[in-house]
């Protein structure tokens, strides 16, 4: 990998290229070496193809952050090892079926945002998926004989069925039932945003809003297609098309770069359950200061190994590091420091614990500007 | 925000009054997120308040692997975004002043945000606002010189030396002007 690597750019433009190249495989397989693409959805199709790039790129960018490339260097460790294989499969079948698919820790910060949640995502998951399927003919529909219809998966002939059968009307319909789930959510979502005043603290207008009304307009201009299909006969039918184009452009686009990108890292959460704690809740390691259980050996091992690769010097005179100690061990550290007291855990530190390590990433927090300083002094 | 937050543990008579505050903070769950703890429980009964240092490089969001946690233009460091948070607890952790709480029910962490709904406009924090003994202060960054200044002067009247641990209480100009 180092090798071909070295033939790009960046990680990001290599990860990039064979994605691409992988959907247009996909693409020259299930066209019929391209004699079949779909012109009309060549909006839908390109705004795909960017969206597979997004996220690529922003999933490499994501990858390489010592913090998360030190836990998914863990959980490949893990992975490999063949005593803990059972372990893992426990880890990520909990973790598929109650964190992602049942998403239980939505339900329990409450019934209402849990429900929201869940429409939201499997709406949107659903409809997605069958954008892709639809834009790039992954699946189509084939007529067999007059009684027979044919779901054609890459080409290839799969599922026979009555055309007129319950699950041919519910594959026809199949976007029809994922924008409806998407709707109730989203009108959930967006009154809990005008309702509750908690929410409004930290809410950016781009960053929670946007996303809400995006799929808003998506959502029901999409649903007002099949109504002017259905019972409109057809009325201003191309209009709505493009309209609802559009909006579906601009979401795809706008997915890998704002607070949606959110659900390609979920599965980032297999690795608690898999590297940290098997049971929830339940430590292993005890605080060299009080003896208490307070995590474990290979978290700690960890977090040690992020903070000195981003030069965070929490190191304490007997040798120890800071996070080998109880949180309340830690503050209690802290603050004899603060009084000049003996500590009990023997040597006390130095000098106080320095957070900034002096190497400022761009666009990780913001400088204040100068005119702040000249305010501040003005008001002497 | 142009004002600081300055505590005084010496000051601290364990009432809890801010705690119980934090827990009314809009957006807090009613749960509390700063500290009151004994110093040495069995040399004195002196306490005192601990909330989150909003450190300007945070080592609990180096530390974390979603990038969940988010610094505010005031340099507030905000409790990890819920959309992203993996529940990892890393941040409690890295941080080396053992700041942030975990919640094990609803698979997220939080931490103190200095009340940020308040400070963002110059209110004081709900623990700041409802301290009796004055341990914790929201004041302006003049009046905490001021302040650090006389603690100077009484540390020379009592007859106090510096160390290396505290020479930022005599020398208050040089060390630790925390502006930012």
């Amino acid at each position: 990998m180092k090798g071909l690597e070295r033939s790009f750019y960046s990680k990001a433009s290599m990860y990039s290229f064979i994605v691409l190249m992988v959907l247009f495989f996909l693409l020259w397989m299930s066209t019929g070496q391209f004699t079949k693409v779909k012109w009309a959805s060549s909006g839908y199709m390109i705004a795909s193809i960017i969206f597979f790039i997004g996220m690529t790129i922003r999933l490499t960018a994501w990858g390489l952050r010592p913090a998360t490339q030190q836990m998914i260097k863990r959980s490949f460790q893990n992975m490999k090892t063949k005593k803990r294989q059972k372990r893992n499969t426990k880890a990520i079948v909990t973790t598929l079926v109650d964190n992602i698919i049942l998403q239980k820790y939505i339900f329990k910060r409450g019934i209402y945002r849990g429900v929201q949640h869940w429409l939201i995502a499997w709406g949107c998951i659903g409809s997605l998926a069958i954008t892709f399927a639809l834009t790039f003919n992954w699946m189509s529909f084939k007529m067999v004989d007059p009684s027979t219809f044919a779901v054609v998966v890459f080409g290839f002939e799969t599922l026979k069925m009555h055309p007129e059968s319950i699950f041919a009307e519910m594959s026809y319909n199949a976007l029809n039932i994922t924008s409806s789930m998407l709707l109730v959510g989203l009108v959930m979502a967006i009154t809990r945003r005008l309702k509750n005043n908690d929410l409004k603290v930290t809410e950016r207008a781009e960053f929670d809003l946007l996303p809400l009304y995006l799929m808003l307009a998506m959502t029901v201009s999409g649903l007002v297609l099949t109504v002017s299909y259905k019972f409109l006969s057809g009325w201003m039918h191309p209009q709505m098309a493009l309209i609802h184009q559009i909006t579906v452009v601009v979401f795809l686009l706008y997915f890998p770069f704002g607070k949606l990108f959110h659900l390609p890292i979920r599965p980032l959460a297999t690795a608690v359950p898999m590297n940290y704690q098997e049971e929830v809740g339940v430590d292993t390691k005890n605080c060299i200061g009080c003896d208490e259980l307070y995590s474990n050996d290979d978290q700690i091992t960890d977090v040690q190994a992020i903070l000195g690769q981003q030069n965070f010097d929490f190191e304490m005179q007997d040798g120890h590091k800071l996070s080998d100690y109880c949180p309340a061990c830690r503050r209690k550290i802290r603050v004899m420091n603060h009084l000049n007291m003996p500590s009990p855990f023997g040597k006390t530190m130095e000098e106080p614990v320095q957070t900034n390590n002096g190497i400022h990433i761009p666009g990780f927090g913001r400088e204040r500007n100068e005119t702040f300083y000249e305010d501040v002094k003005g008001e002497k | 925000m142009k004002k600081v937050m300055y505590l005084e543990f010496e000051r601290c008579i364990g009432c809890r009054s801010c705690q119980a505050a934090c827990r009314e903070c809009g957006g807090h769950d009613a749960k509390e997120r700063n500290y009151v703890e004994y110093i040495d429980f069995f040399e004195s009964r002196q306490t005192y308040p601990m909330m989150c240092m909003q450190c300007k490089d945070p080592a609990c969001a180096k530390v974390c692997p979603a990038n969940a946690i988010q610094i505010t233009e005031e340099g507030v460091v905000l409790s990890a975004m819920e959309e992203k948070c993996i529940g990892c607890r890393n941040c409690t952790f890295g941080c080396p002043f053992g700041i942030p709480k975990f919640d094990f029910e609803e698979n997220k962490m939080y931490k103190c945000d200095m009340c940020y709904d308040r400070t963002k406009y110059d209110i004081s924090p709900m623990c700041a606002s409802v301290c009796p003994s004055d341990a914790i202060r929201f004041i302006d960054h003049d009046e905490m010189m001021e302040l650090r200044r006389r603690r100077t002067q009484m540390n020379l009247i009592e007859g106090k030396k510096p160390s290396q641990n505290d020479k930022w209480q005599y020398v208050p100009e040089f060390f630790g002007v925390y502006s930012d």
